[in-house]
């Protein structure tokens, strides 16, 4: 191997441990929801388009910096998440209906009316927050002159990772170690048991929502950085979510970040070896896999490494 | 519920006889993308067709008659283009037909109008395919997307010389063509194609490519990319300080003011084909880009200036045309020859396209934060920046 | 009569035609149709057999793809895409099934998502079959007129109708509504679950690719991004089914009225201007949280609503 061939692989490879915080961030939010309700949030990159906009907004009115605005956003996007699953989720799930799915069309109908709406206030331009650290980035040439090969390690895109890597300890803590966390965890295994048990149901699912959407949240506030901004983006990143979900396990947060590191590396290597034209095929491959023959997702092999078995 | 129904149909019954109440006016509607992934092309060209519209009755209108304009949200979805199409065609008897923005809604309601033998006229579509199905009641103003990038094969020819171009291209029609014209012009340059590798528009993250493209030491990368790829790729290409001679873009993406303004001094030194500047000296051009940015803040891309002009070609076609029917109209439009703020516009027959309006297509280049027309010579605002410097040496 | 509204219904379809309709209302009166059939296909599976598909794109684009490569590629009429989507799809059906049909619920449904993600970029960039995103395109369609693509899509559209009832009248019927209940329950009565639930899968994705060819005859022009949509293909198609009610015969029918004929009205209000989607997301959202089981399936429920209102 040439240096050139090794700079080309160092680099993917790093490019894709970042992706992977990225994208672990942007699924955590579903995992939990999912987890604890096994329902298909559609709207799920609509809601972090919604907290792309505070951020924009905030920037552009008050040069508030997008990693200060996580903590305007994602309470924001906390309460915008309850509002939904109390008044319009919460309803559906309580009918007897054929098919449980029904509630598809709900979320569908949701991120059609959050993105027109979007459309309507702030036209379809699309929009970003010019920030000066856009482009920053460490080079190992800094760092050690002679060095054969060179490699860049992107300054926001490592903040979002740490910050990813952050949230989900964050969240683990929360949800093992807390009464809340474990009354959500209760509903998540068996909401039936958990409802006998003393558990508010559908508090939790409400709660549950709320944290979630605020995770999007959050993940959007550290996107726009990176991205842009327009009304119509929640589609593919909902996608993305949906793959982390199944990968890392549904309702764990370890998972997912594990799932988004794997997911991301995959993705890179597929978009350099193979082309970048086919590496969505490979992330849709690796979510068909993993649905299949890792039904717990990255989860399940880490329960079984603990307990021993 | 039953009332809200009531007055819903009230209300869409109103609006149509609403839309008939005065039969001195010319009603044009134009459908176009106003939701979904393509909508801030559909909303900057409804902005420049009501620009344009409004002057025109400002200085009487046609023929004494007032423009109205109204417009239909296709959603960037063929069938529903096509909905609107047959509409305007069998319920409203609009003579001719403006509009649509995807080159995929452009096929539909080309077909339509050739079925029904209503004048068709296309503002922004490139695919190149719709002007070569020999429609006689097609028409194109923009320039197909095999020609898209003359001015930058031009610019390549005479300047830079480069022994080896890498072509990178997002997943879509006219990036696909846009791509397919550059191999073919590469090759009479003789110039090696290191690589020619496709990207899903929207992507996060092209460091991967990017790496390969600095890996393979092209002295020219070329992108082809609708929209925001365009910043994305830039940002990334100066981060991983992927050096080339010359980075050139192929329209859209790269013209667009949004490119700097997202990808900053990244975008500095960037060429890009287009098919219109601001500056470009055709008259009315400036008044149009300076009224544009007044009105909505910032300069109109080529979109808008085509949607612009195409209204004053469908004026001077509706002033020579003895009566407005769909073949007189389609006469006039056939005999057009004007200058307008888009250039000089004639639509002719050759190189297997019909009805198809052949211009000159510029090239510009980022310099200190703004877009300036570098190429051809006689277009150029500024001289253009050549050689480039590497990216260590810029900070 | 109850017994006879299915007939009815159709007579008159077959005699509308005649009273001189607009080209215009003639194409959404086709697009309405060929929704049904889709929605209908998909109702087999989803509503009666209880898997819910997210990606019968995944089928409709396959079927498209058929009737455009046979034209594109072989240079023959791609009418004869209908009748080669049935093996075609098929095939694709039985291989896409071997894969996701072991899988349950939400499970189910994120893999046939991902199926139809993974065809739409498979076709991009095959393009030595497909043409990739450049698409393929019918010089000149077989009409001008719109009469006899009505009558295509109707016929196509009655025979879906009639084997969906005649399927679920039957003892597969009982079988897909026993799976769609409980699985397991019908496993532990002998009832091979998967072997029905190919079966159900087989039937409504071939419905389905006949639907997409007859789109490629139809709109003479597709790309993978236009029949392999997720949102505007896959998705639409189980609103179609929901609004209007899953597991009703009627229900795919009432939906795709209410998906293309209504939409197509609040979308042409002018005063709305782009807000009308935000009218139809509520309008959806507003169903189903008053009618969880669609239009058909709480008639009941509406009637006496109405009912009320009517006597007060």
């Amino acid at each position: 191997m040439t240096s050139a061939q090794l700079e080309v692989l160092l680099q993917t490879l790093i490019a894709g441990v970042l992706l992977g915080g990225l994208y672990a961030l942007i699924g955590i939010g579903m995992t939990l929801i999912m987890g604890v309700m096994k329902i298909i949030n559609l709207a799920h990159g609509e809601l972090m388009m919604v907290a792309m906009y505070i951020a924009y907004l905030l920037f552009s009115l008050f040069h508030l910096d997008p990693y200060l605005s996580v903590f305007i956003a994602a309470p924001l996007l906390f309460l915008l998440g309850m509002a939904i699953q109390k008044f319009l989720i919460n309803p559906v799930l309580k009918v007897e209906s054929i098919l449980p799915e029904n509630q598809v069309i709900l979320t569908v109908g949701l991120g059609m009316v959050l993105a027109n709406l979007a459309t309507i206030i702030f036209t379809s331009d699309y929009l970003s927050t010019p920030v000066d650290y856009a482009t920053k980035a460490w080079y190992l040439s800094d760092f050690w002159r002679s060095s054969p090969i060179e490699l860049s390690l992107s300054y926001p895109w490592s903040v979002s990772f740490l910050i990813a890597v952050v949230i989900t300890l964050c969240l683990g803590f929360f949800l093992t170690k807390t009464d809340l966390g474990k009354s959500i965890r209760a509903t998540a295994q068996d909401s039936e048991a958990a409802l006998l048990m003393g558990v508010n149901v559908d508090r939790m699912r409400v709660i549950t929502f709320g944290l979630g959407s605020g995770l999007v949240g959050a993940a959007g506030c550290l996107l726009i950085p990176i991205y842009y901004l327009y009304p119509d983006l929640g589609g593919q990143f909902t996608l993305i979510a949906f793959v982390i979900t199944i990968l890392g396990g549904l309702g764990s947060t370890v998972g997912a970040i594990i799932g988004g590191v794997v997911l991301g590396v995959f993705e890179s290597l597929t978009a350099t070896y193979i082309g970048m034209g086919w590496a969505p095929v490979g992330r849709f491959v690796i979510f068909v896999a993993a649905l299949i023959f890792l039904p717990g997702g990255i989860a399940s092999l880490l329960q079984r490494k603990r307990f021993g078995r | 519920m039953r009332r809200v129904l009531l007055v819903m149909t009230a209300v869409f019954v109103i609006s149509l006889f609403a839309a008939g109440a005065f039969a001195e006016d010319f009603k044009l509607s134009i459908p176009l993308p106003l939701t979904g992934k393509q909508a801030k092309f559909g909303e900057m060209m409804k902005r420049s067709y009501e620009m344009a519209a409004e002057e025109i009755n400002a200085k009487g209108g046609i023929k004494k008659k007032k423009i109205v304009l109204y417009f239909e949200d296709s959603g960037a979805k063929p069938e529903t283009a096509r909905a609107i199409v047959e509409k305007l065609i069998d319920v409203n008897k609009q003579p001719v037909i403006v509009g649509e923005y995807t080159s995929a809604c452009a096929k539909a309601v080309a077909a339509v109008a050739e079925e029904r033998k209503t004048p068709y006229l296309i503002v922004a579509s490139a695919d190149d395919d719709i002007t070569r199905q020999h429609y006689k009641y097609v028409f194109r103003q923009n320039a197909v997307n095999a020609h898209y990038g003359d001015g930058v094969v031009d610019f390549l020819r005479r300047v830079v010389k480069p022994k080896t171009i890498a072509i990178l291209y997002e997943s879509s029609a006219f990036g696909t063509s846009g791509a397919e014209a550059m191999v073919k012009d590469a090759e009479k340059l003789g110039t090696r194609v290191l690589m020619k590798e496709r990207y899903e528009a929207g992507s996060v993250d092209f460091r991967p490519l990017l790496s390969k493209v600095k890996a393979a030491r092209p002295d020219v990368v070329y992108m082809v990319s609708y929209v925001m790829d365009a910043s994305l790729l830039m940002k990334q290409i100066k981060e991983l300080r992927v050096d080339a001679k010359l980075f050139a873009g192929g329209a859209a993406g790269f013209a667009i003011p949004e490119f700097i303004a997202n990808a900053k001094d990244a975008a500095e030194y960037v060429i890009s084909a287009t098919l219109w500047t601001p500056q470009v000296k055709f008259p009315g051009a400036r008044e149009f880009a300076e009224k544009y940015k007044k009105h909505y803040g910032d300069y109109p891309s080529y979109h808008g200036a085509s949607a612009y002009s195409a209204l004053y070609v469908l004026k001077n076609a509706l002033d020579r045309a003895k009566t407005w029917t769909p073949d007189k109209i389609r006469d006039a439009l056939k005999a057009t020859n004007m200058k307008t703020v888009f250039g000089p516009i004639k639509f002719e027959d050759r190189e297997g396209y019909q009805n198809q309006n052949f211009m000159d297509t510029l090239v510009i280049q980022v310099q200190k934060g703004a877009f300036e027309t570098i190429w051809p010579a006689q277009y150029a605002s500024k001289k253009y920046i050549y050689p480039i410097p590497s990216w260590r040496e810029r900070r | 009569m109850k017994r006879y509204l299915p007939l009815m219904v159709l007579m008159l379809l077959v005699l509308l035609p005649l009273a001189g309709l607009s080209t215009y209302a003639m194409h959404i009166l086709i697009l309405v149709i060929m929704w049904s059939v889709i929605g209908m296909a998909w109702n087999l599976l989803g509503g009666y057999c209880g898997q819910v598909s997210f990606g019968h794109a995944a089928f409709f684009g396959v079927g498209a793809y058929t009737s455009g490569i046979l034209y594109q590629k072989l240079g023959i009429s791609a009418w004869w895409g209908i009748p080669l989507s049935i093996i075609v799809v098929a095939a694709f059906a039985l291989v896409i099934g071997f894969i996701c049909l072991r899988l349950r619920g939400p499970f189910f449904a994120l893999a046939t998502l991902a199926v139809g993600v993974i065809l739409r970029v498979s076709a991009e960039n095959l393009t030595g079959l497909t043409q990739g995103d450049l698409g393929i395109m019918i010089r000149t369609r077989t009409w001008v007129g719109k009469t006899w693509y009505f009558y295509i899509i109707l016929a196509l559209a009655a025979v879906t109708f009639f084997l969906v009832r005649k399927t679920i009248d039957s003892k597969l019927g009982y079988y897909f509504v026993a799976i769609r209940e409980d699985q397991d329950a019908a496993e532990s009565l002998g009832i091979p679950a998967t072997l029905y639930k190919s079966i159900a899968l087989c039937i409504s994705g071939v419905l389905t690719g006949m639907a997409g060819a007859f789109y490629m005859n139809y709109m003479g022009y597709i790309d993978p991004k236009v029949v392999f949509a997720l949102h505007d293909i896959s998705i639409v198609t189980i609103m179609v089914v929901m609004v209007g009610g899953a597991a009703t015969y009627w229900g795919p029918i009432i939906g795709s009225v209410i998906m293309v004929l209504l939409a197509e009205l609040i979308r042409s209000i002018p005063v709305l201007g782009v807000a009308y989607q935000t009218l139809f997301g509520i309008l959806l959202i507003v169903i189903i949280i008053f009618l969880p089981n669609g239009i058909a399936g709480d008639w009941p429920k509406l009637k006496r609503l109405f009912g009320l209102r009517g006597a007060s």
